[in-house]
């Protein structure tokens, strides 16, 4: 069995994709500088709704990079310049009447590395909601984080334990507490920085399936290094190199059929 | 042939590279022994000198918290005092009257002497301390209805028969060199034997002010000044250290203008503090007209010298708080405001509050400032107001460090054990505030 025999293993066969979602996303030559330093190329890549799509690419390619544009957290970064046009429905999200603080309630993120608050699994959920006023009393908010901890298939596991720390939970419950979290305040995309890096192969099973689970109702931006994960839970795949966008298209196509030579060695893995 | 030789090159090679690597081994492990053995010398060195010093300090300041205390009827007698009547209209007379005299009476009946013996009398006189006419004068003006009354009251002895009776003085040398006569030693037994002569646990060394009398002199009110002068740092600096740091380190622009005033502040930590009173007699006392002596000055001062250290501690505990737990709460859609106060700042809160209790118990310590602004004072009376004049505790020692009687070098000392309780408090409280809000994560 070749590679790509082993990839086409591993690809989704889930209920076949709707040919075409509408767009949720749209990012434009969008140029990222780190002072001196060029990170993005100017990328131009639409993200379709209710679709997984995951961004591949061998380290320092820039879809870390690119991830952090789509809900400004690069914003955090002095050294950092955005260029270029992101839409999120058609809106600028670097807009100065569209605000930073409704755009990342739109577009949540899950980090790298699991990273609950230093509180109860309660209040880790309720932060969300809490400052985004979206309970009016103390019964929805606990509607909220039940159903968000039901979503990312944690509540059976810790509903006897709500007020316990979210740091005493495994490494793979811990990052689908950072999960339901982020469903909490209803965002529209969720994006994900190598959710799986971190954890062991059978939580990362859990947490792949959970994410084939949220493509229902959210569209979701997943960076993997591992590409079996992108064949596995993604619908749309880009490949990035060295802060260029070196193709993009239906998961299935790219590891059968890539077009770029690039695309072609990586996932045969000759380089990254 | 060939095989032997084959076998014996490379056995020869095998033993030279292990030959090698031996030899390396037994040296790394050679300088891992010898660093671990400067290691445990410089500690047990630390340990050693800590043990003398607080040996020597307890072992001369024990006696401190002891005073020889003589148990004496007083008449408080009419012919003095005047009627109870008299005395409600007008304090002159109580506040004039002969206290030692009424002392003296009293000592005379019970070691029975004829007031007529005038040495006698003199001798008796002298094992009290002069310092009675206040104690006296407190418990009449107290309770007039004591005037005609005879009364069993505990005096304080004369500080030079305080050190007799705790062995500070050699009694074996001719009567002509040492402060206590033959007299009064046999005044001494007697009243030793007959239990009106103890030595009690000393209250006074707590509650009294400064006196020239050691016998009734106290840190009182260096505490009281110590305790003005904490209030107003804590006051002060922990509320503008910690806002300082948290622009700093979470809002400020990291350009050439903030690296500039980081390093300044890492300088002012650094600079010797009687460079800071010198500020606080130019700025606070002879530009603001505060008043000099205050505790207001000091604890200005003291702020000022403070605040580097707080910020340093703060800026630490801040850094020392995870970036992801700030993208986490950026990503959900916390404003920056929201991120630092409801999560970076609560994460940060045990090691500021370490940083602040350290700057406390240094500024608790400091000497050299206070002695420009005037805080060096003969101050009998506690300061009803930080404004009014003070002493502080290390000033206390200081002053207290440059008496020449025996009874000074004692409450010297214990006056020291006195700052390190303090200190020893304060520190203990920052270990436990440090373990009880530690977050692990």
């Amino acid at each position: 069995m070749n590679m790509m025999e082993h990839f086409q293993a591993s690809l989704n066969k889930g209920p076949a994709v709707p040919a075409q979602m509408p767009i949720k996303m749209k990012t434009e030559n969008v140029k990222v500088h780190y002072g001196d330093k060029q990170a993005l190329n100017g990328i131009s890549l639409d993200v379709k709704e209710r679709q997984v799509t995951a961004l591949i690419g061998p380290s320092g390619c820039g879809k870390s990079t690119y991830l952090r544009c789509l809900n400004r957290m690069n914003d955090t970064i002095d050294a950092a310049k955005v260029s270029g046009k992101i839409l999120l429905d058609g809106d600028d999200i670097y807009d100065p009447d569209l605000d930073v603080v409704e755009l990342r309630a739109r577009v949540g993120m899950v980090f790298q590395k699991p990273n609950p608050f230093p509180k109860s699994i309660f209040d880790n959920v309720s932060y969300g909601p809490k400052i985004h006023g979206l309970a009016r009393n103390k019964d929805e908010l606990a509607g909220i984080v039940e159903t968000s901890l039901k979503r990312a298939g944690l509540w059976n596991e810790v509903k006897d334990r709500l007020d316990e720390p979210g740091t005493g939970l495994s490494g793979g419950q811990q990052q689908r507490l950072c999960i339901a979290r982020a469903i909490a305040v209803s965002p529209e995309v969720i994006l994900m920085d190598e959710p799986c890096s971190a954890l062991d192969p059978i939580a990362t099973a859990t947490v792949e399936t959970l994410i084939d689970e949220l493509k229902q109702n959210y569209t979701i931006v997943i960076v993997t290094h591992s590409m079996q994960q992108a064949a596995r839970v993604s619908q749309m795949t880009a490949m990035f190199h060295l802060g260029d966008l070196a193709e993009v298209g239906e998961t299935e196509k790219m590891f059968s059929n890539p077009d770029d030579k690039r695309t072609q060695d990586y996932i045969m893995g000759r380089f990254g | 042939m060939t095989d032997v030789t084959a076998n014996g090159l490379s056995d020869n090679a095998a033993d030279t590279t292990k030959g090698r690597r031996d030899i390396g081994i037994r040296k790394r492990y050679a300088s891992e022994k010898r660093f671990k053995a400067y290691g445990v010398a410089a500690i047990s060195l630390g340990i050693f000198a800590l043990v003398f010093l607080l040996f020597t300090v307890v072992s001369k300041g024990y006696t401190a918290f002891w005073q020889t205390e003589i148990r004496v009827p007083i008449t408080f007698s009419q012919d003095m005092l005047g009627t109870p009547e008299q005395a409600a209209e007008s304090q002159t007379k109580l506040l004039m009257a002969n206290y030692p005299q009424l002392a003296r009476e009293g000592l005379a009946r019970l070691l029975e002497i004829d007031p007529e013996d005038k040495a006698a009398m003199t001798a008796a006189g002298k094992l009290v301390s002069t310092g009675v006419s206040v104690e006296l004068r407190d418990i009449v003006m107290g309770d007039l209805s004591k005037i005609g009354t005879t009364e069993e009251v505990w005096l304080y002895a004369d500080s030079e028969l305080d050190s007799a009776m705790k062995g500070q003085y050699d009694l074996n040398v001719p009567e002509s060199r040492r402060p206590i006569s033959d007299l009064q030693l046999e005044y001494i037994q007697r009243l030793e034997a007959e239990g009106y002569l103890q030595q009690r646990f000393n209250w006074g060394l707590f509650t009294h002010g400064a006196s020239s009398r050691a016998e009734t002199a106290g840190v009182g009110v260096a505490i009281l000044g110590s305790a003005y002068m904490m209030l107003i740092v804590l006051v002060l600096a922990l509320p503008i250290g910690v806002a300082a740091s948290i622009y700093l380190e979470e809002f400020a622009p990291k350009n050439k203008f903030t690296d500039l005033i980081e390093v300044n502040i890492n300088n002012l930590a650094a600079v010797p503090s009687i460079v800071f009173g010198l500020l606080g007699l130019a700025v606070f006392i002879n530009w603001f007209g505060l008043p000099r002596s205050a505790a207001v000055v000091g604890g200005l001062v003291l702020t000022l010298m403070t605040l580097p250290t707080i910020i340093i501690a703060t800026r630490a505990a801040l850094r020392a708080v995870p970036p992801s737990i700030r993208w986490a709460a950026l990503g959900l859609g916390a404003s920056k405001n929201q991120t630092v106060f409801q999560h970076v700042l609560p994460l940060a809160a045990p090691g500021i509050l370490t940083g602040t209790i350290i700057g406390l118990a240094q500024a608790l310590g400091e000497t050299a400032p206070l002695l420009l602004i005037g805080m060096v004072a003969f101050v009998a009376d506690y300061p009803d107001t930080p404004m009014d004049a003070a002493t502080a505790l290390p000033v206390q020692i200081y002053m207290w460090a440059n008496e020449a009687e025996r009874a000074f070098v004692e409450r010297t000392s214990g006056a020291i054990m006195i700052l390190l309780g303090f200190l020893a408090l304060m520190n203990i409280t920052a270990i436990f505030l440090r373990r009880r809000f530690e977050q692990r994560w």
